[in-house]
C-alpha cells in the first residue's frame, strides 16, 4: 500500500496472548463491539451513503482490532477502533472515486452514482406520533445530507466528538492529528451545518 | 436501551463540548436524530452486526486467512488484466488515471473489482466482435 493509501496508520500491533487470558479478552470485544457496532454503523453509513458498504467497514474494523489491537488497555479501544474505521471510510471513498473514473472511461457507469439505502420503515420503537417520526426522518435526513456535503475531516470530527462523543484527545487520536486540528475541523463543521441547514433547523 | 457505556459517552460529549454554548442546540439535537436514528436500526440490520461481530471474533484467532496464500497470484493476474485493458484501450480516449489509481485498484480489497473490469473488458470485445460480424 503505498503511503498515500495509509495516511494515517495505527502503531505497530501488540503481540497476540493466548490461552484464558485470550478468552477474557474476546468475551470483553465483545462487548465492547456490542456496544459500539451500531453507532459505528450509522456512522460509517453516513459516510458512505449506502449500508451494506457500512456494514462491510464495520467488520473489517472489527477484524483488524480484535486481530492486532485486542491487547491493548481496553479504554484505547474506542479512539483505535474508530482510527481503523476512518481509515477504511478514506480508503472506501479513494476506491470509489477510482472506480467512478475507470466505469466513466469504459463507458458503463455515471460519476455521480449514489446509491442510498433507506431505513426500513417500521413501527416507532419509541413510541413517537407518525408526524414527530416523519418530522424527525426528514430532520436527520436534511443532517446526513448537510453532513455528507462537508471535507472529510471536518465530517469525522463532527461526527466523532457529536455523535460518539469522543473528547477531543480521543479524536485526534482517532483521526491521527493533533488536538488543535480536531478543534479546528470540529468548528468549521459546526458553522458549515449551521450555516446549510440555519439556524431553525430541527 | 441505555447502557452505562451510553451514560459515559454522552456525559463526554457534554463535556468536550462544554464551551461550545453557541453550538449547543445544533449538536444537541443532531445528537438526539442520530441516536434515534441509531435506535430505529432494523432487525435485519442488527442481525447482520451481530454476524458482523461474531464473525471478527472468530477471525481474531485465526492467523491467516487461506487465499492470502495466493494473493501473489491474484496480483498478478490483476496486473496482466489491467495491463490489456489498458493497451486495448480506444485511442484518443483519455486513460482512466494515474499510477495512484492502478495501485488503488490492484489492493488486496479490490477483487471484486478485477472481476467486474474483467466483465466489461469481455463485453467490449463482444462488442468489436459482433460490429465486425454486422459490417
Amino acid at each position: 500500500m503505498s503511503a498515500g493509501a495509509g495516511v494515517f496508520a495505527v502503531s505497530s500491533p501488540c503481540e497476540q496472548p493466548s490461552g484464558a487470558h485470550t478468552l477474557q479478552i474476546e468475551r470483553q470485544l465483545n462487548l465492547f463491539f456490542a456496544e459500539v457496532e451500531r453507532r459505528a454503523l450509522r456512522i460509517a453509513e453516513i459516510a458512505v451513503r449506502d449500508r451494506d458498504e457500512a456494514l462491510d467497514l464495520v467488520q473489517e474494523s472489527m477484524i483488524k482490532l480484535a486481530r492486532h489491537y485486542g491487547s491493548k488497555p481496553a479504554e484505547q479501544w474506542t479512539p483505535l477502533f474508530y482510527r481503523i474505521l476512518q481509515n477504511k471510510i478514506r480508503d472506501w471513498h479513494r476506491r470509489q472515486n477510482v472506480r467512478n473514473r475507470v466505469m466513466v472511461w469504459f463507458g458503463r457507469g455515471s460519476a455521480n452514482e449514489t446509491a442510498v439505502d433507506p431505513v426500513a420503515a417500521a413501527v416507532d420503537p419509541l413510541g413517537r406520533t407518525p408526524e414527530e417520526e416523519l418530522a424527525n426522518q426528514r430532520a436527520m435526513d436534511e443532517l446526513e445530507s448537510a453532513i455528507a456535503e462537508l471535507p472529510a475531516r471536518q465530517r469525522e470530527a463532527f461526527m466523532l466528538r457529536t455523535f460518539e462523543g469522543l473528547d477531543v484527545a480521543g479524536t485526534a487520536l482517532a483521526m491521527g492529528c493533533s488536538a488543535g486540528s480536531v478543534k479546528t475541523h470540529y468548528s468549521r463543521a459546526v458553522h458549515s451545518l449551521r450555516d446549510t441547514l440555519g439556524e431553525h433547523w430541527q | 436501551m441505555k447502557t452505562p457505556i451510553d451514560d459515559d459517552r454522552r456525559s463526554r460529549s457534554s463535556e468536550s463540548n462544554a464551551g461550545d454554548s453557541h453550538d449547543a442546540p445544533l449538536t444537541g439535537r443532531a445528537r438526539e436524530l442520530f441516536d434515534e436514528s441509531v435506535e430505529r436500526l432494523d432487525a435485519a440490520t442488527l442481525s447482520k452486526l451481530n454476524q458482523a461481530r461474531h464473525a471478527a471474533l472468530a477471525s481474531s484467532s485465526r492467523s491467516a486467512t487461506i487465499w492470502l496464500r495466493w494473493l501473489p497470484a491474484t496480483g498478478l493476474v490483476a496486473a496482466a488484466v489491467i495491463a490489456v485493458v489498458m493497451l486495448q484501450g480506444r485511442a484518443g480516449i483519455d486513460m482512466p488515471g494515474n499510477a495512484e489509481d492502478f495501485e488503488i485498484l490492484l489492493g488486496q480489497d479490490d477483487l471484486e473489482m478485477i472481476e467486474e473490469l474483467e466483465f466489461y473488458s469481455w463485453i467490449e470485445l463482444a462488442d468489436l466482435d459482433g460490429s465486425d460480424d454486422v459490417g
